[in-house]
């Protein structure tokens, strides 16, 4: 393990203040990359769903569960209890199928990829390792490894490491690939965590999804590398609707890595993705996310809108999950990755970090809900409003009658930067065994005067004082990611705090 | 007084043997000392004997007096005249010392069928025992051991068996977190209480409490089991040798 | 959505002659608007998120009945001296109310009557002021319909509490709306016991003027089915208001209390104990809005639940902009004394302003092992012990009580209703 990965651990405040020297300047990822685009037309009707199937090669019984789900969307009304205000979606006015021109024809290797593509990873960021990774360079020996899926808007255009996965009988795809390869998986297990009808977004991202990344890791099997997805949307008015399906299966573990992120443009963008991860008996998964979407500009123009429905469910004894996410771009964020501790002694655990700034809503929280015996869970938020931003962290702990001696712990902290800010704090707690303890504790502060006067007195500007004191605050969910996403993570802390103060 | 036969304990909840035949005899008006290495059972022998839950009692018995007290409640131990003094007592906020008292030694009281004291005469005689203890009014108005050192704590658990006068005290590692003035307090308090009839159990990992608290037996306790009785002069042999040499003596 | 005759109040269908009738100038205009407010607003629904976890129907319903007397605060603040003031079955007793040294009782019943009252710059209003952001219509339907209630002027420091106790006899609804008005640096302690009806909408508006203080102590633990109240206030600066109340008894209990701190440096405490069991369904709902500058609130709730008692909290702290060097705290707790019963809970802080320590704590659990034992190692019972470590639970709420007598009384008949069930 390299040296720079250890003080990732330990000296995570130090280098955030390199870290903020060296990525200083405004939105670092907002470029658009030309690539001819193949739009289906604006709008959503059967035939734009039929057409989304039908590109994708798709069965007959796909196409129906589509449909159903399209049926039921038609019935739903898009829900208004977040602390969120938006104009109205016209969901008329979205296209629901984009592709780059130079996929239609499916890359054999990763030598056919588009380079501008994977000229975009490099712009994106990904590390070198990766990027060497992308490009076929087998990795020094006891390297850390990474297989990446990148999804451009909506098609899986590469994968690596795909043989030695399947060496360990790991299954790593698009989802449409699964849906055509792997047609008895999907079937079983689509639509099982997340049902079709389960929330207006939800709803739609089943009607009309149009990639997205499976996962199947076979009874005991340590999934030999953590898996990535890198996806960003990148065409114009393109609603990105991704639909993930993880399964660990018995006694299986997997660490999945998600980051995103998007080009600047003025038009606001919305994405409703699914995800869904099923986990049988003494099955873990770990599942990390960066989301860095364009926040908008400081007036609130042009941002993301980002609409998510994650879930897990741990429906094996013994099963673990743990859902780590750094949330610091969208215009407005909506998530909730949840955990349904249905196995005996399973257990979830979330961590998040939510920075909202500038015109930035969050309202982002989790779901833990013990159905069986011995279940465990915590959760520990983190939140921090800046500017004229928002940021709700909206949850629900829920102990039934069956989840005998079971045990939740959640910390919820808010941190406010300036007075035109809010924190909000919404958890619902709803206990109906007494052998289950539930232990909740919030607290709401501005940041502290004395932490950023020594940090002052010591010479940083103030800017760099606070993103020191940020980071400490996150410190507990900064050390629960990946060492390949820590890293990213406190520079995004710093980059999201950009003219916050002063 | 207590008679322990062939005492088997194990965890309620997994398969793990804590006592593997513990036998004692601790006669009237003695103080006999278990000293022993960390994770030898002492603690949990106190436990089981005043009727901790989470323990499998597998074989063997105990009697007080000849009576089997291992199917008994908690607190008809306690009003049969057992009483623990606990290595960590609990914080019962919103709960007065005073009240506290006076509902365990009334309760007791109620359980032997003798009549209750009266508030005044349990006034009068609280106070004087605290008094001997160096405990103030205001530790008698607090809740039960909110807030309360280390010293104090243990000083509150003397006064406790000051007032409900047990047969047969049990002092479970009482000298743990104590300096040697606190430490004498309490033993005071031990030896005010010792006469002819009253026997201790005193459990202790190091020697010193027992230059305060003089025994008249000394039983070394590891992996579960008596493996030496002595005199005093045992104890002093584990203050200088450690135990490891009993250890490899009876291996 | 109009509010149908059907459901337009707890009692009967309403007409504007009806709600004016034999009122003054001054009442007849805030029951006029408030009919307005209730009708605009509509009944509480099962659906709405205010009421996700008690069911408004229950307030609504039309056939109620009044249960065998179970027990009874009669005689709980007797060691006390206090200015007594009798309810039966929802009429103000005696026909003069008694006097206190600066302040006056009225009856709602009288003034309303009159052209002008100082009640009028209270009366409504409060509540009014209440309906945002969350309508709370039986409040407002109170206040078009009231017909008695306890109107006190407060215009010094009070030394002896006033103590509203009720008793009711029989099927009988009860609408009563008390209003208070403290004025600057004026005190008054306001004792409330008994049961004012077999089911009762109970509206208390506080104006707490500069510098002044109120002290309300609330027992609800008479056989009344369902009792809804609302407590309004509005705090100025350097001014306290502080609430606490014991529900041991009726069925189903809302209590609503939703505070405005509109002056600098003001203090407030709403703060709850309950005992439940078996039919039990106890919720506090509670909205305070810090609307100035260093102001402190507290909300403390304990909730004890056995066979299948439920018990709710909902409450919020709003810290508006502005409202700097906040100091917001929350703690809501039950005590699950067995498998069947439910805590449901809803802490929310919702903050616009950056200098502010807030916090909220919630836990639910069984009784502590450990301290049971330690207990009935020192020869306690273990029912005996259980109630010990009950108090033990309520005390933090308990001790919310400025009064050190008052407070002792309450924990003297908490120990008796522990003791007697």
């Amino acid at each position: 393990m390299a040296m720079d990965d250890i003080q990732v651990k330990d000296g995570v405040d130090a280098e955030t203040v390199e870290a903020v020297k060296a990525l200083s300047g405004t939105y670092k990822y907002g470029w658009n990359t030309e690539i001819e685009m193949e739009y289906a037309p604006k709008g959503l009707s059967e035939d734009i769903v039929r057409l989304i199937s039908s590109k994708n090669d798709e069965p007959e019984w796909m196409l129906d569960w589509r449909l159903a789900a399209y049926r039921r969307w038609l019935e739903l009304i898009e829900p208004d209890w977040a602390m969120v205000d938006y104009p109205t979606i016209d969901f008329q006015d979205q296209y629901y199928y984009a592709r780059p021109k130079s996929m239609e024809e499916k890359p054999k290797s990763l030598d056919e990829v588009d380079p501008k593509l994977l000229e975009t990873y490099k712009k994106l960021g990904i590390p070198l390792k990766e990027q060497a990774l992308l490009a076929g360079v087998e990795a020094p020996e006891g390297e850390r490894r990474v297989a990446v899926d990148a999804v451009f808007d909506s098609v899986s255009v590469g994968t690596t490491f795909k043989a030695e996965l399947r060496k360990a009988g790991v299954i790593f795809c698009s989802i449409s690939e699964a849906i055509r390869e792997h047609p008895e998986l999907v079937r079983k297990y689509l639509g099982s965590v997340v049902p079709v009808s389960d929330n207006y977004y939800a709803t739609l991202n089943s009607a009309v999804f149009s990639d997205g990344s499976f996962v199947y890791i076979p009874p005991g099997v340590r999934c030999p590398m953590e898996l990535s997805t890198y996806f960003r949307i990148n065409a114009e008015n393109t609603g990105q609707f991704e639909r993930t399906l993880i399964i660990a299966d018995k006694d299986s573990y997997v660490s999945y890595l998600e980051g995103c992120t998007a080009p600047q443009r003025d038009v606001a963008q919305l994405h409703a993705a699914v995800v869904e991860l099923v986990l049988l008996d003494d099955a873990e998964i770990k599942y990390s996310t960066v989301q860095n979407w364009f926040p908008g500009d400081e007036n609130g123009k042009g941002g993301i809108y980002n609409f998510v429905t994650k879930r897990a469910d741990c429906r094996g004894d013994r099963s673990k999950v743990m859902w780590t996410q750094v949330e610091t771009g969208s215009a407005v964020t909506w998530k909730y990755p949840s955990c349904v501790l249905r196995g005996d002694d399973s257990q979830g655990e979330f961590y998040s970090i939510a920075i909202a700034n500038n015109m930035q809503q969050a309202d982002t929280g989790t779901k833990m809900v013990h159905l069986g015996k011995n279940t465990k869970s915590r959760i520990v938020s983190k939140g921090i409003s800046a500017g004229k931003a928002q940021n709700t962290y909206r949850g629900l702990v829920s102990m039934h009658p069956k989840a005998k001696n079971s045990r939740n712990y959640t910390q919820c902290d808010s941190l406010l930067i300036g007075d035109k800010c809010g924190a909000h704090t919404v958890p619902y707690i709803e206990v109906k065994n007494n052998s289950s303890r539930v232990e909740h504790e919030a607290t709401t502060s501005k940041v502290d005067d004395d932490q950023l006067f020594y940090c002052r007195s010591r010479g940083m500007d103030e800017e760099e004082a606070v993103a020191l004191v940020v980071n400490g605050f996150c410190k507990e969910v900064l050390q629960a990611l990946p060492m390949e996403f820590a890293m990213e993570a406190q520079a995004l802390v710093a980059i999201s705090l950009e003219g916050s103060v002063g | 007084m207590l008679n322990i036969k062939n005492l088997h304990v194990k965890l309620e909840e997994e398969d793990k043997q804590i006592l593997k035949g513990v036998n004692l005899f601790l006669e009237p008006g003695k103080v006999h000392a278990i000293m022993g290495p960390n994770g030898s059972g002492k603690s949990t022998l106190s436990y089981v004997l005043s009727g901790k839950g989470g323990y499998e009692v597998t074989d063997g018995s105990a009697q007080l007096e000849g009576v089997d007290i291992l199917d008994m409640e908690a607190e008809e131990r306690a009003a049969a005249g057992l009483f623990l003094a606990f290595q960590y007592p609990v914080e019962i906020p919103g709960v007065g010392n005073m009240t506290f008292l006076r509902t365990a030694v009334n309760a007791q009281r109620k359980l032997r069928g003798e009549e209750e004291m009266s508030a005044g005469e349990f006034l009068k005689v609280v106070r004087a025992k605290a008094k001997d203890l160096k405990i103030d009014a205001d530790m008698l108005k607090r809740p039960v051991n909110v807030g309360f050192s280390g010293g104090e704590k243990k000083r509150n658990e003397i006064l406790q068996m000051a007032m409900l006068e047990p047969k047969m005290c049990i002092l479970d590692e009482t000298d743990s977190g104590l300096d040697v003035d606190a430490m004498k307090l309490v033993a005071q308090g031990v030896n005010a209480l010792r006469d002819d009839k009253r026997t201790f159990l005193v459990i202790t990992h190091y020697q010193r409490l027992l230059d305060h608290i003089k025994p008249d037996v000394v039983h070394i306790m590891a992996n579960g089991r008596i493996i030496k009785t002595g005199g005093p002069e045992l104890a002093l042999e584990v203050e200088n040798n450690g135990y490891a040499d009993l250890l490899e003596e009876v291996a | 959505m109009a509010v149908s005759s059907q459901k337009t109040s707890s009692t009967r269908a309403l007409t504007d002659s009806e709600l004016t009738d034999s009122s003054g100038a001054w009442a007849r205009e805030a029951r006029m608007t408030a009919s307005k407010r209730a009708q605009a607003a509509g009944l509480p629904q099962r659906r709405d998120e205010y009421w996700k976890y008690t069911r408004p129907d229950a307030f609504v319903q039309a056939d109620v009945t009044l249960q065998a007397s179970l027990r009874t605060s009669l005689g709980l603040f007797d060691r006390r001296t206090t200015v007594s003031v009798g309810f039966g079955d929802g009429k103000i007793q005696a026909a003069a109310l008694p006097s206190a040294v600066h302040c006056t009782l009225e009856s709602l019943a009288s003034a309303s009557v009159l052209d002008l009252h100082w009640a009028r710059d209270v009366y409504g209003r409060l509540e009014a002021a209440g309906q945002k952001p969350v309508e709370r219509s039986l409040a407002a339907v109170n206040t078009a319909i009231a017909r008695e209630g306890l109107l006190l002027n407060v215009t010094g420091a009070v030394e002896a509490p006033i103590h509203i106790h009720a008793t009711s006899s029989g099927h009988s609804d009860a609408i009563i709306h008390h209003v208070i008005k403290v004025a600057e640096g004026a005190a008054v302690t306001l004792i409330e016991t008994g049961q004012y009806g077999a089911r009762s909408n109970i509206v208390l508006e506080v104006d707490v003027a500069d510098g002044g203080r109120f002290h309300h102590i609330r027992v609800q633990d008479g056989n009344e089915r369902h009792m809804l109240t609302h407590i309004f206030g509005k705090i100025g600066a350097e001014a306290t208001f502080k609430s606490f109340t014991l529900t041991s008894g009726v069925e189903l209990t809302r209590n609503e209390c939703v505070l405005q701190l509109l002056g600098d440096n003001a203090s407030v405490s709403v703060a709850g104990a309950c005992l439940g069991d078996r039919d039990f369904h106890h919720d506090d709902t509670v909205f305070i809005t810090h609307d100035a500058v260093n102001c402190e609130s507290r909300q403390v709730f304990k909730k004890v639940l056995r066979n299948g008692a439920v018990g709710v909290f909902q409450g919020k702290i709003l810290v508006k902009a502005g409202a700097q060097r906040t100091d917001g705290y929350q703690i809501s707790q039950s005590l699950l004394l067995d498998d069947d019963s439910q805590f449901l809970a809803k802490p929310e802080l919702e903050i616009y302003a950056d200098d502010v320590a807030c916090s909220h704590g919630s836990t639910s659990g069984a009784i502590d092992e450990q301290a049971l034992f330690y207990l009935r190692s020192r020869g306690v019972p273990e029912a005996k012990a259980v109630d010990l470590l009950t108090l033990s639970f309520v005390a933090e709420a308990i001790e919310e009580i400025e009064d050190e007598d008052l407070a002792q009384d309450i924990l003297d008949h908490l120990t008796e209703t522990l003791s007697a069930r």
